[in-house]
């Protein structure tokens, strides 16, 4: 059984308190320290869902626990139990505020009190569920001045995909990137959609976060036989955006391997019935990121395909 | 006065997103030119007001012929959120102005930004009237962020009270006036007023000051008063006061007050019981520039910044 913590609380103005919480599990055998941590986003569910389900394994295997396992299902509590992605109140992106201080505004303190809550474990899985728009494939998602420490960590997290994308500033302000400066390597898992959660999903990432920390020794078990992801060098990734307004009709599934010149979909009038715009696949291969809110603008990302360079 | 499109959107079911331009001079005048963005949030309403304001004043000199630059005012840019009480983007709830410098063939706002920021190249001058982040207001303050690229000087023409001046944040390299900066715009923002709100004697003060920063640096032909002597503030001269309690906050100070060590500043009330929580006390001597504006407030949450007299003194010291 697990410890429950509060390792950042707060006053809220009538009668409440904002707290974040951890289930700690603690093995006498090794002090390698992970946290996974969920619901940086409020409208981000996946995550909780591989904290439930890491923390029902460990309540059943705790002979298994070399280590020290923290379990973070609720970053923005707040936001978690309204529906709302930002910080409630103030309308900020948590994930844009990194590492925070405890002289600037509420958002900017509770990054700060991640930070510290964290600092010191070893390695840190930051769950994400793409927003409501976008479903996605389990990935994780690395800065290219981070590829070779963390490339290999992702690749024994039984995922789909790992994306090395070139190093954006503003990324900067990410909780990842503020746990990967201070030592602690940080992987950012991307899967599902927003305010859904997918139990295949789940079940997928839980088995890749049971073979990374055996592999890790933080867990006393047989490695797993995990898939091994796609390389986001071996190939590149060609965007689909709205060319108009309207509702976006997938006509094929997620997750499908498809030809260059293929329909993905259209974009349809509501008010005239009429196709506005047939959405073509640029290159072929697989449909990892599909549309899953069908309103749209120009410009509004319709999919992602990850294809042979051309 | 010629009045624009600069960039039009269509909606799956709202009218279109137009954001429209007032440019006033001649298109081929040889003089200085300067861009002013107003509303890039919903909430920016003061901006609004003061941009819309300038507008119209401009109006009114370039009938008299004395304009003698070239003037670009754009008072709304994200239009579709002010319609709606919404603060970003309403369907994706980005905020446009982290999107810059843009990009054509990205997502919405990134093409939305994209088209604004081509119009906006190549100005001289460039003035971004923002509201605040958190839920404070502040005394009317210039803000320059140091992108290598920055015009201290001219900022000064102002005749603001306060510069604050300091490096940029990871977070700004996405912002319009660190990109502006870097295409060689001189472009910094006037940070000011209550989000959500107008306060008229601070919207005076921001239009006298544009007007001030207009004819001093040749784009309007009008006398004006001298305005202050700019303080040029780094965060290290600031003293910030906290709310050791959260509750029901009575600010007993307004922005721009003188205070002493010691005076009360504030009061914090248990919401529920209505006990005082928590006197405030001015941890120095200084100026309040900036308050927290909500009657709500959270705990650890600043009530006040403070431009400290003692570090104020205590760097120039050091520096000399």
């Amino acid at each position: 059984m697990g410890l429950i913590e509060e390792v950042f609380t707060i006053e809220l103005p009538v009668g409440e308190s904002f707290r974040i919480q951890r289930c700690r599990y603690k093995g006498k055998k090794s002090t390698k320290r992970i946290s996974i941590v969920s619901g940086i986003h409020g409208d981000e569910l996946e995550g909780q869902y591989v904290c439930f389900l890491l923390g029902q394994w460990l309540r059943n295997n705790p002979d298994k626990i070399l280590g020290i396992i923290d379990i973070y299902p609720a970053i923005n509590s707040l936001g978690l139990d309204s529906i709302t992605r930002s910080i409630p109140f103030y309308d900020v992106d948590l994930n844009r505020i990194f590492p925070g201080s405890k002289n600037d505004f509420l958002p900017a303190q509770i990054a700060d009190g991640v930070v510290n809550a964290m600092r010191g474990s070893d390695l840190a899985i930051d769950i994400h569920s793409s927003n409501i728009f976008l479903r996605e494939i389990p990935q994780v998602r690395i800065a290219k001045s981070q590829e070779d420490v963390l490339v290999p960590l992702a690749n024994l997290l039984n995922i789909d995909f790992v994306w090395v994308h070139d190093a954006v500033t503003v990324l900067e302000s990410t909780f990842a990137h503020a746990m990967n400066t201070i030592g602690t390597k940080t992987l950012v898992v991307e899967m599902g959609v927003g305010m859904r959660l997918g139990k295949a999903y789940g079940q997928q990432l839980l088995d890749g976060l049971l073979n990374l920390m055996a592999c890790e020794g933080i867990l006393d078990i047989e490695l797993l036989d995990v898939r091994f992801p796609m390389q986001s060098h071996e190939g590149e990734v060609a965007y689909l955006n709205a060319a108009c307004p309207g509702l976006f009709v997938p006509v094929i599934e997620h997750c499908q391997i498809i030809e260059k010149g293929s329909v993905v979909g259209h974009i349809v009038s509501a008010l005239s019935g009429e196709v506005m715009d047939e959405v073509i696949a640029p290159i072929g291969g697989m449909l990892f990121t599909i549309r899953a809110y069908p309103i749209v603008y120009e410009g509004s990302l319709l999919g992602r395909i990850f294809g042979e360079k051309q | 006065m010629r009045r624009f499109d600069i960039v039009t959107l269509e909606s799956p079911n709202r009218a279109p997103l137009r954001i429209e331009g007032f440019l006033f001079g001649e298109e081929k005048s040889k003089g200085p030119s300067v861009a002013i963005i107003g509303a890039m949030s919903g909430d920016h309403i003061n901006q609004l007001y003061v941009a819309s304001g300038l507008v119209e004043y401009l109006r009114t000199k370039e009938e008299e012929g004395k304009i003698i630059g070239r003037i670009l005012i754009i008072p709304a840019v994200n239009a579709y959120a002010l319609n709606m009480g919404e603060k970003n983007w309403p369907l994706d709830k980005t905020d446009l102005n982290m999107m810059f410098p843009g990009y054509a063939q990205g997502e919405t706002t990134q093409r939305i930004a994209s088209q604004l920021f081509g119009e906006l190249k190549g100005y001289d001058y460039g003035i971004i009237l923002e509201g605040r982040r958190d839920q404070g207001m502040c005394l009317p303050y210039v803000k320059l962020i140091q992108s290598g690229y920055e015009d201290l000087e001219c900022v000064k023409d102002l005749g603001m009270g306060f510069v604050h001046y300091r490096p940029h944040e990871p977070v700004e390299t996405a912002m319009l006036q660190y990109n502006w900066q870097l295409w060689e715009t001189k472009a910094f923002s006037i940070v000011f007023g209550k989000n959500g709100s107008i306060d008229q004697s601070i919207s005076d003060e921001v239009h006298t000051a544009i007007v001030r920063f207009l004819s001093k640096r040749n784009m309007l032909d009008f006398y004006v008063f001298e305005g202050r002597k700019s303080n040029i503030l780094d965060p290290n001269r600031i003293t910030v006061l906290k709310a050791s309690r959260a509750g029901i906050f009575i600010s007993q100070v307004a922005c721009g007050s003188p205070i002493k060590k010691g005076e009360v500043v504030g009061v914090i009330m248990d919401a529920l019981s209505g006990k005082k929580l928590e006197k405030m006390l001015s941890p120095c001597e200084g100026i309040v520039t900036c308050q927290y504006s909500h009657p709500l407030i959270f705990q650890n949450s600043i009530a006040f910044r403070i431009a400290s007299v003692e570090l104020c003194c205590q760097i120039d010291t050091k520096r000399k």
